[in-house]
């Protein structure tokens, strides 16, 4: 392909959108937690669980339907796989939740058994449900792209614009979060109290503000939203559960939201940049022009890059990563 | 110890082992087995052969509850040394009543063996007999009524506290234990089952189950060659632990052992590939590259640190990544385009399979087995060399203690390399060597990693260095304002931890540890990520960290027998340790003063009265 045309300018702009979108649900949950004063680096792991109870709840829900009719969609099936995987990503936020607010532990530490315990067992459970350690059943009901929900825009959809814009609807709620959260964090009394508890929970907590609440209300929030990412990459991009699925998105995220500086609009900046590269590389990749090998390490020399070039000038949250002590 | 928490233990206890399966009279392949529990045999696969009849068991179950609920009462009754002196005695029995039934047991399946051989059986019916989940609780209900006589005495709960280090990784493995046993409940059905199992039945096997599960995997302490095979997969562990715990130690957090351990094997590969000259120079070269890989690849990220204030957690996970794109560049095609120009690598076997050439037999690291003097399976020699080596080099050291340091360790040295020769000349001891022995891959980088332990134990708490390393892991502002360089000192730190798990690729490339003396692709770089667990468990302790490998090494070498034999994944040890990270780092869910040094000392000072202030780590 051309690397100038303007197919490859649209397949370029195209997959940066899909690139990006993971990476957005997920530094925009990341912003919660740590806006709350908690490194949560167990996002990695939150996509995994996200990505695997998507998968396995539309796979359990579809398979008596199907096998009465092959051909049969439901349209609320793959939406209750991403309810499951906000459930789960909850679940699984909470457990580091727990153990580094209630129990105080060291939080990177906590996060770091959360990813292991991701890398485990999906394995343990796709050798239950589907006799392999690596990949769950095919789903028939994924969650396609707009052109399958507005048949009567099929003509504007086979436009270059039309293809760009010929998303899934979680890519659409992922841009549309930017905004959501920028009100919540910043025009509603919940979103000062979150940032207050960041910033200084001393003060907060003077002012009778549970900080303990709080912080957790903003880790589970950004479990919710990593599961949404998940989600997105088991039945929304693909049609099944991989094992280590999230392939470092999540940390990819945490360095987006320092680069974006912990804002909404920052970080929909970085992740473009990150969903840019990563569209390129995947474009790139199939040209031949260097081996694919190092051109998928360019995401993680990009993010050392952009973390080295940039934190200087990055303002953290001053309480982040310090378990409160009442 | 609390009024109401003792009758309930006791409580747990007595149910339990209602439906515990106490005895597994016979296992067969696939884990099926015959159960002896309290109120009868479980025979959950309907296997058929004879059962040693245990008339016993139902008297010995009421005996127990009978322990239990008096161990109740004297927690509720009695206090102080009355208390602890009928504790002691209460253990006391259940310890004896143990054995007892143990012993009773094992000559009970001798007896039915014997007598179906006399019959003219072929094979005793009886085979792989054991002791199960019920006997366990016994010996651990006995020792825990030991242990709480302790507590009643004197300053018994100071002692724990004082052991929070070994406390802490206890207490946390049984809760991974229990939540694996948990999801192991959930997800496997009883091995063998068919319908109409009753109730009871069904609650004895699958705590049978559980058991079997963890026997398996506990499974390979039992044997010598499973004591060789966990400690081939404990030599990569005891690295990557280390170098974990060397950056815990500087308030650093080394994700990175992954990828230092893969750029150990690239740098390992190339040095084994292409250093020409003798043996005795080309080998250290060779196990000094991989060291030197690691150190540049953990460098980075500490420079990075350093200069620019990045995180060093997500630059070592970045490094992971890069570092096994480098390795798929050296190892997965003979030739790449750049820009259209081809490059061929000589470096690459020739063909699809990603894998180095064979390195050199000058960079080989001999096996362990060639160590010790024998030549292969059958009868051989036992060379005193490497035992009277060892031998010599503790002994100097621990007696040379009034000897300034550098010279203590040179002489210790000095008589390793003497105990070396002198043991080389002597005639060895004759010994068997069965074949199960010589085809476990245990290598000399196993002796490397001793060395990598004795070398962190001496940089850590032997040298300035280390002082001043720790000084910047407790409080680095004070340290700075004492003169130490926190940004020379980080790259050092993260540049040291980086060739500890460099090394660990000895044993992978120079060492044969899989199968080959190459670096292929296949290499478990993922041991990096067990690193943190085994830094964890072993509380970052030389010795700690060397019991914790050893203990993941059995953990994953019954995991394979867990994959055969039951159809649950390996991958249950992974969820093993990441659980033990989750609850060490939650300080095992106990009170705080077992976690913070500051709370642990003012703690003793209250429960032991005139205690001196404990020397805080």
């Amino acid at each position: 392909m051309d690397v100038f045309s303007s197919a490859f300018l649209v397949a370029l702009v195209a997959g940066a959108l899909r690139q990006t979108t993971p990476l957005l649900f997920t530094a925009l949950g990341g912003m919660f937690n740590e806006r709350a004063g908690v490194v949560n680096i167990a996002l990695e792991g939150i996509i995994n669980f996200g990505a695997l109870a998507a998968a396995v709840t539309v796979q359990l829900v579809e398979a008596p339907y199907l096998a009465q009719d092959p051909n049969v969609r439901i349209w609320w099936i793959p939406w209750l796989g991403v309810l499951a995987a906000m459930v789960v990503g909850t679940l699984v936020a909470w457990i580091h939740a727990v153990v580094s607010i209630r129990y105080r532990a060291d939080q990177i530490v906590s996060g770091t058994a959360v990813n292991m315990l991701s890398f485990g067992l999906p394995s343990i459970v796709l050798l239950f449900l589907y006799h392999n350690t690596s990949d769950s059943k095919d789903i028939a009901h994924r969650i396609l792209p707009m052109d399958a929900y507005l048949p009567f825009l099929r003509d504007f959809f086979s436009t270059p614009v039309g293809r760009i814009l010929d998303q899934s609807p979680l890519v659409y709620l992922a841009f549309l979060l930017v905004p959501v959260t920028y009100y919540v964090l910043f025009k509603t009394p919940w979103g000062l109290r979150l940032r207050s508890v960041g910033e200084n929970p001393e003060a907060a907590d003077s002012l009778g503000i549970n900080v303990f609440w709080m912080r957790y209300q903003g880790v589970l929030l950004s479990g919710v939203l990593a599961g949404l990412a998940g989600a997105y990459l088991s039945i929304s991009e693909l049609n099944h559960f991989t094992r280590l699925m999230a392939a470092g998105r999540g940390f990819i995220a945490l360095a987006a939201l320092i680069f974006g500086q912990w804002h909404p609009l920052g970080i929909l900046g970085a992740t473009l940049l990150f969903g840019f590269a990563e569209a390129f590389r995947i474009l790139i990749e199939g040209t031949g022009i260097l081996p694919s090998p190092l051109i998928q390490a360019f995401p993680f020399v990009l993010t050392m890059l952009v973390l080295a070039g940039f934190i200087g000038r990055a303002r953290p949250p001053a309480a982040i990563g310090k378990p409160y002590e009442k | 110890m609390n009024r109401l928490l003792a009758p309930l233990v006791s409580l747990v206890f007595a149910l339990l082992l209602a439906v515990s399966p106490w005895f597994v009279a016979k296992r067969s392949f696939g884990g099926r087995g015959v159960l002896l529990a309290p109120f009868g045999v479980v025979n959950p696969s309907g296997a058929r052969g004879p059962v040693p009849e245990l008339g016993w068991i139902g008297v010995a179950f009421w005996g127990w509850v009978a322990l239990a609920v008096v161990a109740a009462l004297v927690f509720l009754l009695l206090n102080g040394e009355r208390r602890a002196r009928a504790l002691y005695l209460l253990g006391a029995i259940g310890l004896v009543a143990f054995g007892l039934e143990a012993f009773l047991f094992y000559h009970l399946v001798d007896a039915v063996n014997a007598a179906a051989l006399a019959e003219g059986a072929r094979r005793p019916p009886l085979r792989r007999h054991s002791l199960s989940l019920g006997l366990y609780l016994q010996l651990f209900f006995a020792l825990y009524l030991l242990v709480a006589a302790r507590m009643s005495q004197p300053a018994g709960r100071g002692l724990l506290i004082r052991y929070r280090g070994v406390v802490v990784p206890l207490v946390s493995l049984l809760l991974a234990m229990v939540a694996g046993g948990v999801l192991v409940w959930i997800l496997r059905p009883i091995p063998g089952v068919r319908e109409g199992l009753s109730t009871y039945g069904y609650l004895v096997g699958k705590f049978d189950l559980v058991t079997y599960t963890f026997q398996l995997l506990f499974g390979p302490v039992l044997s010598l060659p499973g004591l060789f095979q966990s400690a081939v997969i404990a030599t990569p562990l005891i690295f990557t632990g280390l170098s974990v715990a060397f950056g815990f130690k500087a308030g650093l957090f080394n994700i990175g052992a992954p990828g230092q351990l893969v750029m150990g094997a690239v740098f390992a590969m190339f040095a084994g590939l292409y250093l020409p000259g003798p043996r005795f120079l080309v080998l250290p070269a060779a196990i000094a590259a991989a060291a030197l890989g690691g150190a540049v690849w953990g460098a980075i990220p500490g420079w990075l640190k350093a200069r620019f204030g990045a995180h060093e957690v997500i630059n070592t996970i970045m490094m992971n990544y890069v570092a096994v794109s480098v390795m798929l560049l050296l190892l997965s095609k003979n030739e790449w385009s750049f820009f259209g120009h081809v490059v061929h690598f000589p470096f690459k076997a020739p063909g699809y399979e990603p894998k180095s050439l064979l390195i050199h037999e000058t960079a080989r690291i001999p096996m362990f087995i060639q160590m010790l003097g024998f030549k292969g399976a059958g009868p051989g020699e036992l060379s005193l060399a490497l035992p009277l080596a060892l031998l010599a080099l503790l002994l100097v050291y621990y007696l040379g203690r009034r000897m300034e340091l550098g010279r203590r360790v040179i002489a210790a040295l000095g008589a390793g390399v003497l105990g070396y020769l002198v043991g080389g000349v002597l005639p060895g001891i004759p010994a068997q060597v069965s074949a199960d022995l010589v085809s476990v891959r245990l290598n000399g980088s196993f002796v490397i990693a001793l060395f990598a332990v004795a070398f962190y134990n001496f940089y850590m708490w032997r040298t300035k260095y280390g002082y001043e390393l720790r000084a910047v892991g407790l409080a680095p502002k004070a340290a700075e304002y004492a003169g130490v360089n926190i940004t020379a000192k980080l790259v050092l730190t993260m540049a040291i931890a980086g060739a500890l798990a460099g090394l660990a690729a000895t044993h992978y490339v120079l060492g044969g540890g899989i199968d080959e003396y190459r670096f292929k692709q296949s290499i478990p770089y993922t041991v990096g990520f067990d690193g943190i667990a085994v830094a964890l468990m072993g509380q970052n302790t030389p010795v700690g960290v060397t019991l914790a490998a050893f203990l993941f090494g059995v953990l994953l070498t019954g995991g394979l027998q867990l994959n055969i034999q039951l159809g649950i994944s390996r991958e249950l040890v992974t969820v093993l340790e990441s659980l033990i990270v989750l609850f060490i780092a939650a300080g095992g869910f106990l009170p705080r003063y077992f976690v913070e040094p500051l709370l642990a000392t003012e703690a003793l000072k209250r429960l032991e009265p005139g205690h001196a202030l404990e020397e805080v780590r």
